[in-house]
Formats: structure tokens, sequence, C-alpha cells
């Protein structure tokens, strides 16, 4: 299995997408939720949104995933960067999340992003 | 014996990946903050995002992503392969055995790319690499289990794991 090959998708918000966030890079692993507000068939692009901000989602490799106008997905996939600061999730992955909590989601995230620096950090023997 | 020793550890993909070879036991180590000894694990539970899946005759292979690191999995389907059970050539294989390989079948069903998995297993090293060989796979249809199982896994950490 060439596992080696696959990066962890690093767990974004949408607002944090943006050209001077350190994420924002091209080709970066990133696994995003957000409302649907956009599919379209003929060219596999959805478009989620979150908290006023949104993403265009390249949905062309993904199987058995209904796409449903005003439920929530979360997709891991590559960052294409295109011009003008222009983005899109070339999608690895998707699944609809409806009935999760993004609050919790949200804070949760904040407690693992502490947690991951103390362990990185962390002088283990 | 470490009371760890026969639980699966509940932990987030970086901590699983960091564990090391033992040169005692079969368990792997869990290195930790000084002065502590490093923790031995022998089993652990993973939960994440289904990115790879990989069947093969005798096994299915599987890669679980919780957004700090990919757990690679093995989930073996060799149950019925003659050399797992000592019947003779011509005898059919016991119910037991049957049972176990319908199980882990359904279960390999279960594993989609895309799916929310949680994984208990044993751990250990495979060319280099931390691998957990499935005991057990679920699909979580709450996607709330994801946070509810990270929190756990930093509580756990720094309230039990570090310190015990």
């Amino acid at each position: 299995m060439a596992s080696s090959a696959i990066k962890p998708g690093t767990l974004v918000t949408l607002q944090e997408l943006e050209p001077s966030s350190p994420m924002f890079k091209q080709g970066a692993s990133l696994r995003v939720t957000g409302k649907l507000q956009e599919y379209s068939v003929e060219t596999a692009v959805a478009v989620i949104s979150d908290s006023g901000a949104s993403l265009k989602i390249d949905t062309r490799h993904l199987r058995d995933v209904v796409f449903r106008i005003g439920s929530i997905y979360q997709f891991i996939g590559e960052l294409l960067i295109q011009s003008d600061d222009d983005a899109i999730l070339q999608a690895r992955v998707g699944r609809n999340v409806d009935g999760i909590d993004l609050n919790l989601y949200y804070q949760s995230l904040q407690l693992r992003r502490q947690f991951e620096a103390e362990f990185s950090n962390s002088t283990r023997t | 014996m470490d009371p760890v020793h026969r639980v699966h550890v509940k932990l987030l993909a970086c901590d699983l990946l960091s564990l090391v070879p033992s040169s005692s036991s079969s368990s792997l180590l869990r290195p930790r903050p000084r002065p502590r000894p490093p923790l031995p694990i022998s089993r652990a539970e993973t939960l994440g995002v289904v990115v790879l899946r990989e069947r093969r005759p005798l096994l299915l292979s599987f890669l679980v992503d919780d957004g700090s690191g990919c757990v690679p999995c093995v989930l073996w389907l060799n149950h019925l392969h003659r050399r797992h059970f000592s019947a003779s050539t011509s005898a059919a294989p016991p119910l037991d055995v049957v049972l176990a390989a319908e199980a882990a079948a359904e279960r390999a069903d279960a594993v989609r790319l895309g799916a929310l998995v949680r994984v208990r297993g044993r751990v250990g090293v495979y060319r280099g690499a931390v691998q957990i060989t499935v005991a057990d796979v679920v699909v979580e249809r709450d996607p709330n289990a994801e946070v509810l199982h990270w929190l756990d896994c930093i509580r756990l950490a720094r309230d039990y794991y570090d310190v015990a």
C-alpha cells in the first residue's frame, strides 16, 4: 500500500483559508467542512460555505456521494491555487456530515491543535 | 504488568505513529516526557476517515486519516485458508472459523472510501511503519463521534498516559 504518499488532511476552517494564511499553500492536503451552497452536475464543482467564507470543491473523483443543497459536507483533498488566489480543493474523499455540532467541532479543533503543538514540542524520551 | 497492557488505548494518529518497537516485548513503546519511562502499548483504538482502501485475496489494507496522521490498518480475511485451522484436508472448516470469516468479510465491506471508522486492534510494526492489525472495525454514523474521540484522546494522554 502506497500509504507514505498520502498526507493527512489538515483540519482547517473555511475562514482560515485566506491567501495570507500559512495553510493556503499550493498542494496542501486539507480537510474542510461547510454547507453545500451550489453544485454543478456538468462541472462536478461544488461550493461550500461556513461563517461567511466559501470554497470551491472539485468532486470529479468522488463516488457514492449524493449532493443536497443545504446539507453539510466534509471533504479531504489537495488545494489547487489558481490565478488571482482563486482556490479549489481537489477532493479525494467526501461525506455528508449532517448532524455535526459545528460549534463543538471548532472548539475541539482548537484544543486539538494545542495538544498537537504540545505533543510535537515535548521532550519525550 | 502495566494496566493498559490489554486495553485498546485511544490515541490520535500523530501519537500512535510515534510508537517505537520494544526490545523486550511485542508491545510498542509510547515515549513520555522525562522522567517517565516509555509506556508499553499492545492494542490501540483510532478513529478517522478511510482515505485509501486496497482489497487483496487474503486481506484488506486501508488508511485511516484523523487529520494528524494516516494510520495503516490491516484486516485479515484468511480465516478459511487451510493453514489457519487444523482440520484434515478433506474436512469442512469449524463453524467458529466460518463465522469469524463471515464477520471479517462483513467488516471489510463496511470499510469504504470516505467512511468514518473506529478501528481497534493490535499495534505492530511492518516494514518500519506502525500499523494496526484489526480486531474490530465499525462505521460511525454520528459525525460528532470523531470530536468526542479527540477529546477522549487528549484527556487520556494528559491525565493518564503521560503521568501514570
